[in-house]
């Protein structure tokens, strides 16, 4: 067995309607004056308040409200937030929302905690002590964001996307409550979905980084994943199908801020970066392709994911992993989700353009996890094979 | 245990090493086309090492204290630096560990990767070279 080390800081929580106690469980960590972090929708909504009733009971002070974050957070908006945090005394946040509030918060986070010049603490493992404390709420069941060790958020008027990644930049604890997510409309659920499948496929077979404590959640998190999604997509009231793919997303972004992802997710970011693509949808157009492009590299790992699902009970690798492909088309076909490049309104790739994009998936973090090593040629075979 | 004896000996295996990678058209061009500032900083022993390819045409190697403000930085043990030039550090699983600390835009650095492998097969030769007693298994 390779040597590994597996670090998961972030204690989860979940239940119907434990977000209600988001007040006591901050309170607990410390905190007596909240930054909650979250976007106009769930404002408008409603959705916050029985959050914001919680903190204020058990902090004895309402919560500061930012909720202009948006789908694709930007710096300008980490410093609006960090400002008014700053300005308020706030001693701990609460993010309750998609990967792009969560991201902001943990980013905010760092401004609050450190002060100074937030470029400073841009890369990996420069954190090197803890932050103010941070709950987490998701209200998607994708990214994995409220228990992962990394966040990324754009700078828009340098044209950057900035990254910091610290095991102290998880979350101190993550809530999950199936009850929030019920609303989430059926496209954003398979999109954010299959952003988790992809975690989960890709982490299990990330080079050298893996170990049996990821393998082990990213089986799980599959098996919760393939078996509910479809259900949790064709009815958003359906708790049970909600509460497993909130816990399987959770699983799977334990696994891969462990273990790392890989040559769709390194593809997916560029295009996400240069076109605005939900980052899910692009995902899943890239999913079958990336396994494509590892198949002979990883079919026995390909072949344990096939097996312990139920797919085949054929002995032979090869085709168990190409079964599990065939099962991954299958669901990509029941969700709904758009199945290229195409229909995910992305214009025709140019020369420059694709060149463009392999130099940014060919640098993308992402790509060291993969475990076969692709060529500029690769990339752009499969970014046309995608279109 | 240190691999390197000192600081004066690991500036002067690492200075040689990218003198070398200068000399190599092959690896020098991409790093010059990245036009980045890559400072090293090692401990035990302490060290640090400037690579500068700002100007897009020659590599600018300083060991020791350089005014030139980087773009990346790169901190590791010595000992990690050593290992990572026989080609036997798992750079990925270096940074989950943390044995890695990177500042700056990493993807930057990161890209250059594959470009340096070549010297992988010089390192040994360098610290022959030099007649420095560093263990190369």
């Amino acid at each position: 067995m390779n040597p590994f080390v597996f670090h998961t800081p972030t204690r989860v929580y979940f239940g119907e309607t434990s977000a209600a106690s988001c007040g006591d469980f901050i309170h607990d960590l410390g905190g007596s004056r909240v930054l909650l972090v979250s976007d106009a929708y769930l404002e408008k909504s409603g959705m916050l308040n029985p959050i914001i009733e919680s903190i204020t009971t058990a902090t004895g002070n309402p919560p500061l409200l930012f909720t202009d974050v948006p789908s694709d957070s930007d710096i300008a908006v980490v410093n609006r937030a960090s400002a008014m945090a700053r300005a308020n005394k706030c001693d701990a946040l609460v993010a309750v929302g998609g990967g792009s509030v969560i991201d902001t918060a943990k980013v905010v986070n760092i401004c609050l905690t450190f002060g100074g010049e937030l470029m400073e603490y841009q890369g990996l493992n420069i954190i090197d002590r803890p932050l103010l404390p941070l709950i987490a709420v998701p209200t998607t069941a994708g990214t994995g964001a409220e228990v992962s060790f990394v966040a990324m958020v754009k700078d828009h008027e340098e044209g950057k996307k900035l990254m910091f990644g610290s095991p102290y930049l998880a979350p101190n604890m993550a809530v999950l409550d199936p009850l929030l997510i019920v609303s989430l409309p059926a496209k954003l659920t398979a999109a954010t979905g299959i952003d988790a499948v992809t975690h989960g496929i890709e982490c299990f077979v990330a080079s050298g980084t893996n170990s049996v404590f990821t393998d082990a959640l990213c089986l799980e998190a599959l098996r919760l994943l393939f078996e509910f999604l479809p259900q949790a997509t064709a009815d958003g009231n359906n708790l049970e199908a909600r509460g497993a793919t909130l816990a399987a997303s959770c699983m799977a972004g334990v696994a891969f801020t462990n273990s790392g992802v890989g040559i769709t997710h390194a593809l997916a970011h560029a295009l996400g970066a240069k076109y605005g693509t939900h980052h899910g949808m692009t995902n899943g157009v890239l999913l079958t392709h990336g396994m494509n492009f590892n198949l002979q590299a990883t079919a026995g790992q390909y072949a344990r994911i096939a097996r312990f699902l139920y797919f085949s009970s054929s002995g032979d690798d090869l085709e168990q992993a190409q079964i599990l492909v065939d099962k991954v088309e299958g669901l990509l076909k029941e969700l709904k989700l758009p199945r290229t490049l195409r229909e995910l309104g992305i214009p025709e790739l140019t020369a420059d353009n694709l060149k463009e994009l392999v130099d940014m998936a060919g640098s993308d973090p992402a790509i060291m996890f993969n475990p076969k090593e692709a060529s500029e040629d690769d990339l752009l075979q499969i970014l046309k094979g995608a279109y | 245990m240190a691999v390197f004896a000192d600081t004066d000996e690991l500036h002067q295996i690492m200075a040689d090493l990218w003198t070398a990678i200068k000399s190599d058209d092959q690896m020098a061009a991409p790093l010059l086309s990245s036009r980045l500032i890559v400072t090293f900083h090692y401990r035990e022993p302490d060290g640090r090492l400037t690579v500068d390819c700002s100007d897009g045409k020659e590599m600018v190697i300083t060991a020791g204290e350089c005014d030139r403000k980087p773009v990346v930085e790169m901190f590791m043990k010595s000992s990690v630096a050593h290992e990572f030039w026989l080609g036997k550090v798992n750079v990925p699983m270096a940074l989950i560990q943390g044995k890695i600390v990177a500042k700056g835009p990493v993807n930057k650095a990161l890209a250059l990767l594959p470009a340096i492998k070549p010297a992988y097969g010089l390192y040994p030769s360098i610290i022959e070279k030099n007649g420095l007693k560093v263990s190369t298994t």
